[in-house]
């Protein structure tokens, strides 16, 4: 009984330590955080010659991004003034990007075209056949007549 | 679209650790450079109408990347030499050569400024870094000095989220056994932690 009982405080004390000791991952990130932490202070204190490079480096990036934008803004701006520039601009890229779009415009101007041709030649015709019944010799009722044309192929 | 002092603001905060954290894994500070301005270049070219917010990890990204390219163009060029030295004749020195001993490693050891800048105890850790396999640096360094999570540096290295916590539990355990073999309790760490490993 009394074994017992030594075993259960050695169990509870066992218990006790082992909820004190910090577990694996938090160690190894304590040890880990003190090591960046002593980098960290190592990486402030370069050479002269290695912090000039790297702003160097640092400002030869920061002016391509500066002048990339720049160079975005001009685009925009004339594509806002003019749409068609947009369209055909940056020596036609834009035209070989749209390549469907340009297609179906160039069958619809061609359409087009094409309706207002037709369109011209029938006001014409028009004009034509007008012109025709007010010379001919017969009036015009006569071309309205049903019997006329029936009397026409008889002769 | 982030903006050019965005972009500057954040070159800033990252360019000395990287230059070291490069300067660590390719064990040459003018190869190091070189690297760093390349991937800072490329961030500007290919990258710089993203948000400011996705820098940190494209940075990374690229840095690891102009890193492996380095090594790959390091690798075909040791083999190079190593074909026209064995044409060279049969020196003693000629026979099997580790790729890294044909790197130049710079030894500033001799400048007095640089001696007494340099604590014995960081040189002590950056050898030890050096030491390190190379995946388990890469996930030391962008888990704990870049501060970035599992996910974050699981993309990054093209890994697992469990191969991260692995490279970076072996990582820790490697660089506290070094440490504590040249008798550095110096982190402010007790003597638990490291009889612990």
């Amino acid at each position: 009984m009394n074994m017992h009982k030594d075993n259960m405080t050695n169990r509870k004390n066992t218990d006790l330590i082992d909820d004190n000791v910090i577990p694996d991952s938090q160690m190894e990130e304590q040890i880990a955080r003190g090591i960046s932490d002593l980098l960290n202070n190592r990486a402030q204190h370069l050479k002269p010659e290695q912090a000039q490079r790297l702003s160097a480096a640092r400002n030869a990036a920061v002016n391509y991004l500066t002048e990339q934008q720049a160079q975005y803004s001009t685009d925009n701006q004339i594509a806002g003034h003019s749409h068609v520039l947009r369209w055909f601009g940056h020596a036609g890229q834009n035209f070989e990007q749209h390549r469907v779009a340009s297609a179906a415009l160039l069958v619809a101007v061609m359409l087009l075209t094409f309706f207002a041709v037709q369109q011209l030649g029938s006001t014409n015709n028009l004009e034509n056949s007008d012109a025709f019944l007010l010379a001919s010799d017969l009036p015009p009722e006569a071309y309205a007549d049903k019997g006329f044309d029936a009397w026409i192929e008889s002769n | 679209m982030a903006t050019p002092k965005e972009l500057s603001d954040f070159l800033i905060a990252i360019e000395r650790r990287a230059f070291k954290q490069t300067a660590y894994a390719v064990r040459d500070d003018h190869a190091a450079l070189d690297i760093v301005q390349d991937a800072m270049m490329k961030l500007a070219e290919k990258y710089g109408e993203r948000p400011a917010t996705e820098f940190p990890m494209l940075f990374q990204r690229i840095l690891q990347n102009t890193m492996r390219d380095f090594w790959r163009r390091q690798k075909v060029r040791n083999l190079w030499t190593t074909l026209l030295s064995s044409f060279g004749g049969n020196d003693a020195d000629s026979e099997e050569r580790d790729p890294l001993e044909t790197i130049d490693v710079e030894d500033d050891s001799d400048e007095p400024s640089a001696q007494l800048a340099r604590s014995q105890t960081i040189q002590l850790i950056e050898n030890a870094l050096q030491k390190l396999p190379a995946r388990q640096r890469e996930a030391f360094v962008l888990r704990y000095w870049e501060e970035m999570d599992v996910a974050e540096t699981a993309k990054i290295m093209g890994c697992s989220d469990g191969s991260v916590k692995t490279h970076c539990s072996r990582a820790v355990h490697a660089l506290a056994l070094e440490l504590k073999k040249q008798g550095l309790d110096k982190l402010g760490l007790s003597n638990a932690v490291f009889d612990k490993k």
